[in-house]
Parts: C-alpha cells; sequence; structure tokens
C-alpha cells in the first residue's frame, strides 16, 4: 500500500475541516499497520480511503496495482469485494441472517456459487470456532463471536488487505484479546495486510508499524516495519486453520 | 450477487419489520382490491350494457305498431304513426327473418273494465278513491276503462318491463296480472305506494258491443305486480293468454268507437336487434314492410355517453387509490434507507455494486408490491362478487337475468403485476438514493 501526498478535507458548520493533511505512507505487502490518533483526527476516514469507501480528494493512494485515485465507483465496488476486507466496531453484521448467511453474503456478492460459498462459509465459520454457531442470529451471539463472525466474512474472498476499524472498542478485555489474536492469526497465517484502527495503545504497539494521526505526532520510533509483535494472552477461540482452510 | 440471492435477500429484510411490511402490504392490497373491484364490476356491468345495447335487448329494441310506416321516422326516437295497418303473423315472420333481429315478441291489446273491490282499501290500510267522477253512483264506482296488454311474458327479459312492486304475472298465466303507473294514477297513487296494491282482487270484463246494449265476458284476476312498461301503452300487462280471449270476445260485437281494436290481430311487436349499430338498419328495413317504428336510438347514445363519464370517474378513484398506495410504498422504503444507512454501507463495504443495492430496494418493494397485489386481487374479486349478489337480488326482484361477474384471470393477473409495478416505480426513488449512498456509512454511522 502506497499512499502520497493524502489530504482530506470536510466541510463542517465552523468551515473547512482537514482531517488528513499530506499523509505519505507506505505498507508492504503483509505488513501490519496501527492507526491511533484522537477523534477526529482521521483515522477512520483514512482506513475508508485505502479500503476504497470513499475516493482521496488529493493525492494518490495504491493498493497493489490498483490506483484508487483513478477507480470508478464500479471499480471501487470491484476492489472492496475482491481485495479488502473491512472489520467494523458495530460488527456490521445483518440481523436479518444467520452468522453463516451473513459470511456467504460476502461470496454472493462476489458471484460465488451457492455450493461453493456455503462451503467456505462453514469452513470459515469453524475456523473462527463459530461452527456451532452457524445457524445464529446476530442477536444471539455475544459481541466477541459476532466480531469472529465479522472476521470470518471478511476472510470469504481471500483479501489482500484486512482493514479494522476499532475491532475491540465494543468489546470486554477478554474478547477484546481473543479477536485480536484471531486478526493477528489471519495476518500471520494467510499472509494478507492487515491495517487496525485503534485507540488501544497496547494493542497498536503489537503492530509492525504504529502511524499516529494526532496533531504533531510522527509514526512512532521503534515500530518499523517487520519489528515483531509483542507476545498477546492465548484466547479461548483462536483461529485455527488447521479446522479447515477455506476452499 | 445473483437475482436469485437478491429475491432472497429482499424477501428477509421486508419479514425483518413484519408490522411495517403488514401495513404496506395492506395499503397495496387495498388499492389493488378496489381497482380489481372496480375493473371486474366495470367489465361485468361493460358485459351486462353491452349485452342489452350491442347483442340485442331492451334497449336495443324497436317498437312496431300496427300503423303505416312514417317515412321520416328513422331519424326520430318517437316517431308519429300512420293510418292504422294491420299487423298479422305473416308481418311478424317478415320481421322476424330480417337478418339483424334477435327476437320478435309479439304484443296483444284488449279493452277491459277493470273493477277493483269497493271501498278500495290497500294493503297499509289506506282506503282509496276514484279521483275523477266518471262511474260514481254506479254500481261498480272503483271501475276504470284500461287498456290490458298481453305479451309473451316468459321472454320478459327481451322487453321493456320493469318491476316496481311484487313480481311479473307467471307466463301462462290467466289469473295474474300487473298493475302500471297509469292505473294507479286513476286513484291519486303513485309509485310509491305500489306495494300497497299487491294482492288486489280485480274484476275484467272484456265488452262486446250489441248495438246499444254491452255484454262483457267475465274474468277474475290478482295484482301480483306493479311495473312499469314501454312495450305498449295500458293500465294493465298480462299473459297473451289473458288478452286474446278478450280481444276476440270484443272483437266479435259490432263496432263501436268505444272499445274499437280494428282488425289487426296484433297491436304491436317489440323486435330486438341484435346489435345496437344495427337498430337502424332494422328500422329502415321494417318500415320497407310498411310499418311504423320507434326506438331510443338518442337516448341510449346518452346514455352511453354517461356510461362514459362514469367509467372515467371509476378508473379516477382507482387512479387515485393506486397513487396513495404508491406513496405509503415510497414512505415506507424511504424510511427504511434512512433506518438502514449503515447496513446498505456495511454491503457497499463488502464488495455491493451501486445497482446491487439498487436491484436489492427495488426488489424489497416488489416483494411488497406482488404480496399486497396478491391479496388485494382476492378481496377485489371477493368484493366484486359479493357486489354482483346484492345487484343479482335486485335484478332477481325486477324479473331480470342475474349478472355473473366476469371473475376473469386476466384481472388477477393485471392486479398482481400493476401492483409490482406500481411498487417499483414507488420504489425506485428510495432504491436510487439507497444507491448513491456513500459506502463510507458503513463506518460513519
Amino acid at each position: 500500500m502506497r499512499v502520497r501526498g493524502l489530504r482530506h478535507r470536510y466541510q463542517a458548520p465552523g468551515g473547512v475541516l482537514t482531517v488528513l493533511d499530506g499523509i505519505d505512507l507506505d505498507v508492504p505487502a503483509g505488513g501490519y499497520l496501527a492507526v491511533t490518533g484522537r477523534s477526529g483526527a482521521g483515522k477512520s476516514t483514512l482506513l475508508a480511503i485505502v479500503g476504497g469507501l470513499e475516493k482521496p480528494q488529493e493525492g494518490t493512494v495504491e493498493v497493489g496495482d490498483i490506483d484508487l485515485t483513478r477507480a470508478n465507483r464500479n471499480d471501487l465496488a470491484h476492489f472492496r469485494g475482491s481485495t479488502v476486507g473491512f472489520v467494523f466496531q458495530h460488527f456490521g453484521l445483518l440481523d436479518q441472517l444467520t452468522a453463516a448467511e451473513n459470511v456467504e453474503l460476502a461470496g454472493s456478492l462476489a458471484g460465488l456459487g451457492g455450493r461453493r460459498r456455503r462451503a467456505r462459509a462453514r469452513d470459515l465459520l469453524g475456523a473462527v470456532g463459530l461452527a456451532h454457531r452457524a445457524d445464529h442470529r446476530p442477536t444471539q451471539l455475544s459481541g466477541g463471536e459476532r466480531q469472529r463472525v465479522a472476521i470470518a466474512r471478511a476472510m470469504t474472498n481471500e483479501p489482500r488487505l484486512l482493514l479494522a476499524d476499532e475491532p475491540t472498542g465494543n468489546l470486554d478485555g477478554e474478547s477484546a484479546a481473543a479477536v485480536v489474536a484471531l486478526l493477528e492469526d489471519v495476518h500471520r497465517d494467510r499472509g494478507c495486510t492487515l491495517v487496525v484502527v485503534t485507540h488501544d495503545r497496547t494493542l497498536a504497539a503489537r503492530a509492525h508499524r504504529h502511524l499516529d494521526l494526532s496533531p504533531g505526532r510522527d509514526p512512532e520510533p521503534g515500530s518499523a516495519p517487520g519489528a515483531a509483535p509483542a507476545p498477546a494472552p492465548v484466547p479461548d477461540h483462536r483461529y485455527a486453520p488447521d479446522r479447515g482452510r477455506p476452499a | 450477487m445473483t437475482w436469485l440471492d437478491t429475491v432472497a435477500l429482499a424477501a428477509r429484510n421486508v419479514a425483518r419489520r413484519p408490522g411495517r411490511a403488514l401495513l404496506t402490504v395492506i395499503s397495496v392490497a387495498l388499492a389493488a382490491a378496489l381497482f380489481s373491484a372496480i375493473l371486474t364490476i366495470a367489465d361485468t356491468a361493460r358485459t351486462r350494457v353491452l349485452d342489452q345495447l350491442a347483442k340485442g335487448g331492451p334497449l336495443a329494441g324497436i317498437e312496431v305498431a300496427a300503423a303505416e310506416a312514417d317515412p321520416g321516422q328513422v331519424d326520430s326516437d318517437n316517431a308519429q304513426p300512420g293510418a292504422p295497418r294491420d299487423l298479422d303473423d305473416a308481418a311478424l315472420a317478415a320481421m322476424a327473418a330480417l337478418p339483424d333481429v334477435r327476437s320478435v315478441v309479439p304484443i296483444e291489446t284488449a279493452r277491459v273494465l277493470a273493477i277493483p273491490p269497493f271501498p278500495l282499501v290497500l294493503a297499509d290500510g289506506r282506503t282509496v278513491t276514484l279521483e275523477r267522477d266518471e262511474g260514481r253512483g254506479r254500481r261498480a264506482p272503483n271501475a276504470t276503462f284500461e287498456t290490458f296488454v298481453g305479451t309473451d311474458l316468459d321472454r320478459a327479459v327481451d322487453l321493456p318491463i320493469t318491476v316496481l312492486a311484487g313480481r311479473l304475472p307467471a307466463p301462462g298465466s290467466q289469473v295474474e296480472v300487473a298493475v302500471t303507473p297509469t292505473w294507479l294514477a286513476n286513484f291519486g297513487l303513485g309509485r310509491a305506494d305500489a306495494d300497497a296494491v299487491v294482492g288486489l282482487e280485480l274484476e275484467l270484463g272484456a265488452p262486446r258491443a250489441f248495438g246499444d246494449r254491452v255484454r262483457s265476458r267475465w274474468t277474475r284476476a290478482t295484482v301480483v305486480g306493479v311495473v312499469a312498461q314501454q312495450a305498449a301503452p295500458g293500465g294493465l300487462v298480462g299473459t297473451r293468454e289473458m288478452v286474446h280471449p278478450d280481444r276476440l270476445w270484443t272483437a266479435a260485437g259490432l263496432p263501436d268507437e268505444r272499445f274499437s281494436l280494428g282488425t289487426t290481430p296484433y297491436s304491436g311487436a317489440f323486435v330486438v336487434a341484435r346489435e345496437l349499430d344495427a337498430v337502424g338498419r332494422v328500422r329502415n328495413q321494417i318500415t320497407g314492410i310498411g310499418y311504423s317504428t320507434r326506438a331510443p336510438e338518442n337516448l341510449i347514445a346518452t346514455v352511453q355517453r354517461y356510461l362514459h363519464v362514469v367509467e372515467i370517474v371509476l378508473t379516477g378513484i382507482g387512479v387515485i387509490s393506486l397513487v396513495i398506495a404508491g406513496l405509503g410504498v415510497t414512505n415506507t422504503l424511504l424510511a427504511a434507507v434512512r433506518e438502514r444507512r449503515r447496513e446498505i454501507g456495511v454491503l457497499k463495504a463488502i464488495g455491493a455494486r451501486d445497482v446491487d443495492v439498487l436491484r436489492l430496494l427495488l426488489l424489497e418493494a416488489g416483494v411488497l408490491g406482488v404480496l399486497g397485489g396478491v391479496l388485494g386481487s382476492a378481496l377485489g374479486i371477493g368484493v366484486a362478487a359479493v357486489v354482483a349478489v346484492v345487484v343479482n337480488s335486485y335484478l332477481e326482484s325486477q324479473s331480470l337475468t342475474p349478472v355473473h361477474p366476469q371473475l376473469s384471470l386476466s384481472i388477477a393477473v393485471i392486479g398482481v403485476l400493476g401492483s409490482g409495478v406500481l411498487s417499483l416505480v414507488a420504489g425506485a426513488i428510495p432504491a436510487l438514493r439507497a444507491a448513491r449512498l456513500p459506502a463510507r456509512e458503513a463506518v460513519d454511522a
């Protein structure tokens, strides 16, 4: 991921609000970046731009060989469906669908056939330790379980870029640790690039690189690409690729 | 995303808010029901009226008098008859043989003295007397001299007869008569009093002149109904079996201008054309045969214009109801889009294109519309059937052929498809709005 001179502004009641001002950023394939900063610093905006949810107003953003600056709405939709996996603080699950159907939905949008995507959803739910909850609706799951379903959905189309926006923001400590461990396992085992937006400095410290968007702050020293993550507590439900890999 | 997957997701989305979905379906169903009912009733009524107007029936009928033709009669609804001319079986056969004639109903008349009881006490307890002095002081102070119209009452559906109270005399009966408003007027009664005279006993005397003496052939009859009719002018209506002997009795006497019937075997006939457009042609042909005719062609044209206005009004009501239902669908979907901004954003975040979201919302509208259409069409046809029952009870009281609601599959299909299309149109704006929502909503909400 290569970002150059990224600027983004919003029209606010008091005038124009600049949230990203000349961001340059390189994240190698398979890298792990944590983005922190105060509320309103532009963390989610950065995530939305590199995830193709929003077009940059100024500067260039390239993910792999795709220049998001030049992509149209359909290109961006295809990019999001094939290259990016999103994990949201609010989980983003559809309450009217079961856990398995939520996971299948991403495959359905990518054009996967019914049998293939059902098998993949089953495998992914098994991999996140929720095979037994496949037929449960989101409202019947705990917060941690919902986030694991969301991670399974994000992995459906085998993305090269996994973006997590405050993935532990709505979780208790134990569930948060389990979710973080799961994201890191996915990142490590599948080799996808992981970008996590968080307020949690402990979580940020585990990333290979840390970008602090607070005004006047540069990326923290010692968080160079390739830095080893700090050890994490082992949760009850670890990502277990040997329990079933996506087809 | 395949169409099948989109339909399944749309159905799940609709089912997520069952109360709101139900209200929307009901609003669409009511509109579809009204529209289906209007279509069914209009179709039935049109068929009925066309049966009457275009395929023959009283309104496509032509009164033929036992008189010479007026050359200009075809242009007039109420042509004046010329000099008397015998109307016999040969003339009726000639008319029946005309290619555009569906039926010929012969009419015989006789002059009779009609004597109700004295004093005349009606069914509601009132006692009435003759309004004019004629006959008072005689042996039968309530007697009136009437024209007794006899026809084939088993073909009453072909005749311009409307039952105001009671019923028509049974076909072939020699003891039942119906009276007309003309007879009621003798006693100062109107149509509102029609029920009160049903059940009266009348003595009927057909006169025969013997020089300066008159002898009558007496029969008794029960008034079974009150009718308005244009078959021939007269105060009493009965069967030909009842009138014919009276006519023969009078005709066998010496000429007397008080009750002269002429020499014609039939006093008139009612000719029904096969279709409305043929009425003028048939009148021309009957004129060619040599008889005077009358037909309400101009009246029918006026009625048709009014029918067209009624159709426009009904269609307007249907369209208004559909627009209201459409606005209901729009409102429901706009509310859904407002509530689901984040969900739509998430769908886009996981790969949904604008067209996928557009299709999803349109299908949700379509699901609501089709459900409402199915429910509404069934309801509308049911309403039309109930209306038909009510109408039939009235028509049967008038001794008229009942209507059969046109429960056509096409109306049901139009109702369902129409509701679906209506909902798609109504859902277009919310669906477009949803499709244009920024994917950023996924992280903003």
